[in-house]
């Protein structure tokens, strides 16, 4: 009696798995095609097709050097940073997967795309030449930066083709922005009038800003690597509903906001290293935002 | 060889066939699971069971019911091999038993198809390896109980026990390390 159950059992975990792995499969498919499709463009494509916007994020093989490359077309741009101090832009081109920059100090880098990586060479960077591998970061990227006169810090969320910003001088103004990335073009909206639209060029983002408080000002993100980003909080203060936003910058200069009500302070400090932060005598956690969140209630 | 000497050693030999083919295929299911895990690129994202804040909580509290699932697994099963176990102890061995291997599938899905074979730390590598060894180990152990007839006895008791002992660290790995840093909430 016992000798057919154990072998139902193991049957039917077998069913179950594949029925998960095969609803996977389904469900993973989309983001994945999606992903992958700029992360080979070949001598064959048409130089004149709408650019190919591809990230890819890594990190050097002794782990000291992060490498950041764009691809937009045939067009690339790479940032190696080695901590404070010591970072590098380049700039080059693509050709059938194969990626070569160079910086105008003399320090090159090749890579060649491998699904959805990149593995390659720099050479001449800080006197030291080292592999490094990259993978593609298209699906999740942040850009930060400020408008052309400091008034307002941005940092722009996004995941596949959607975005999520935020906004802030640290003091009266700030916005949440909810929208889309399509090609190499940005476009956000959020209440009271409150706008994004940017082109991405490398490993950057020009455009216009438009706050709340009815101003626009140009604007230049570039593609930041973590802990920068957008980090909110909703949490009662003293019985107010209270919604604390925060743009992060590389470098860890944090510009926020908390709003309750018709009442607006300058947000805490963030410990971006767990995300508490203090107020009121009380520790809260703020939570990073994904270009697919929800941050402007329709 | 001739018959006589065949029939020579008949009670060695009766074990041995069953007993490698069981384990055999345990050690197989483990290699494929973690070859798998480790081939395949990383979703980092996979279906999620819903109802909680994230898919490692919903993980990590379908593993701690499998656990617990799993204690009344061991102890049962101590018993169940002994004279004189009431009637509905194997009943609740199976059951439970059953009941614990299917809440780990949708875990181990999500744990191979979007984080994959991890090694960049301690905690994570033992986690693996772990996770390779439970389900291999649970094969060979289903494999065995089909044929329980021909096996030697320690059998049942050493896979049962390499299957509980491989799940509570499993556990221990991830669900008890999670609720201990990020603390316990649904």
């Amino acid at each position: 009696m016992s000798r057919r159950g154990p072998l139902i059992t193991l049957g039917s975990v077998l069913v179950l798995a594949m029925i998960f792995l095969l609803a996977n499969t389904q469900v993973a498919e989309p983001g994945k095609a999606a992903a992958s499709v700029p992360a080979t463009p070949t001598a064959t494509a048409t130089p004149t097709a709408t650019p190919l916007h591809a990230l890819y994020a890594g990190r050097s093989s002794g782990d000291q050097v992060t490498v950041a490359i764009a691809i937009n077309g045939r067009k690339a741009a790479a940032d190696l940073n080695a901590g404070q101090a010591s970072q590098v832009s380049m700039q080059g081109s693509v050709n059938g997967g194969k990626v070569t920059l160079t910086s105008q100090d003399g320090t090159g880098l090749v890579g060649s795309v491998s699904g959805q990586d990149m593995f390659g060479t720099v050479t001449g960077f800080l006197g030291q030449n080292f592999p490094f591998s990259a993978e593609q970061a298209a699906v999740e990227a942040v850009y930060t930066g400020r408008s052309s006169g400091n008034q307002l810090t941005l940092a722009v969320e996004t995941d596949g083709d959607k975005a999520a910003a935020y906004l802030c001088n640290g003091r009266t103004v700030e916005a949440w922005l909810q929208g889309s990335v399509n090609g190499n073009q940005v476009s956000l909206t959020g209440n009271k009038g409150a706008s994004l639209t940017g082109s991405l060029s490398g490993l950057d983002m020009f455009g216009t800003v438009t706050a709340n408080a009815g101003l626009s000002f140009p604007f230049s993100a570039e593609l930041s690597p973590r802990p920068a980003g957008v980090y909110q909080a909703r949490i009662a203060v003293n019985g107010l509903a209270t919604r604390i936003g925060w743009a992060v910058l590389p470098d860890g200069t944090q510009v926020g906001m908390a709003v309750a009500g018709a009442t607006r302070y300058p947000a805490p400090p963030l410990d971006l290293a767990n995300g508490s932060f203090t107020l009121g005598g009380a520790s809260f956690k703020a939570t990073p935002v994904a270009g697919n969140d929800t941050v402007v209630s329709p | 060889m001739t018959t006589e000497q065949m029939a020579a050693y008949p009670a060695r030999d009766q074990y041995a066939k069953p007993l490698v083919v069981a384990l055999l295929s345990g050690c197989a299911v483990a290699v494929v699971l973690g070859a798998y895990a480790k081939l395949h690129h990383p979703s980092r994202y996979a279906l999620d069971v819903g109802g909680f804040s994230s898919p490692l909580y919903a993980k990590a509290w379908l593993t701690t019911a499998a656990a617990v699932f799993a204690v009344v697994q061991l102890v049962t099963g101590t018993r169940i091999v002994r004279r004189g176990a009431p009637a509905w102890m194997p009943v609740v061995h199976r059951w439970s038993g059953r009941i614990a291997i299917l809440l780990t599938v949708p875990v181990i899905i999500h744990c191979i198809y979007a984080l994959g074979f991890g090694s960049y730390s301690a905690r994570v590598l033992a986690h693996s390896v772990l996770g390779c060894l439970f389900y291999g180990a649970f094969v060979a152990k289903m494999l065995s109980l089909a044929q329980r007839d021909k096996m030697p006895r320690w059998v049942l008791p050493v896979l049962g026990g390499v299957v509980f002992v491989s799940l509570i660290a499993l556990w221990a790995t991830s669900a008890l390390w999670l609720f201990t840093t990020k603390g316990v909430h649904s």
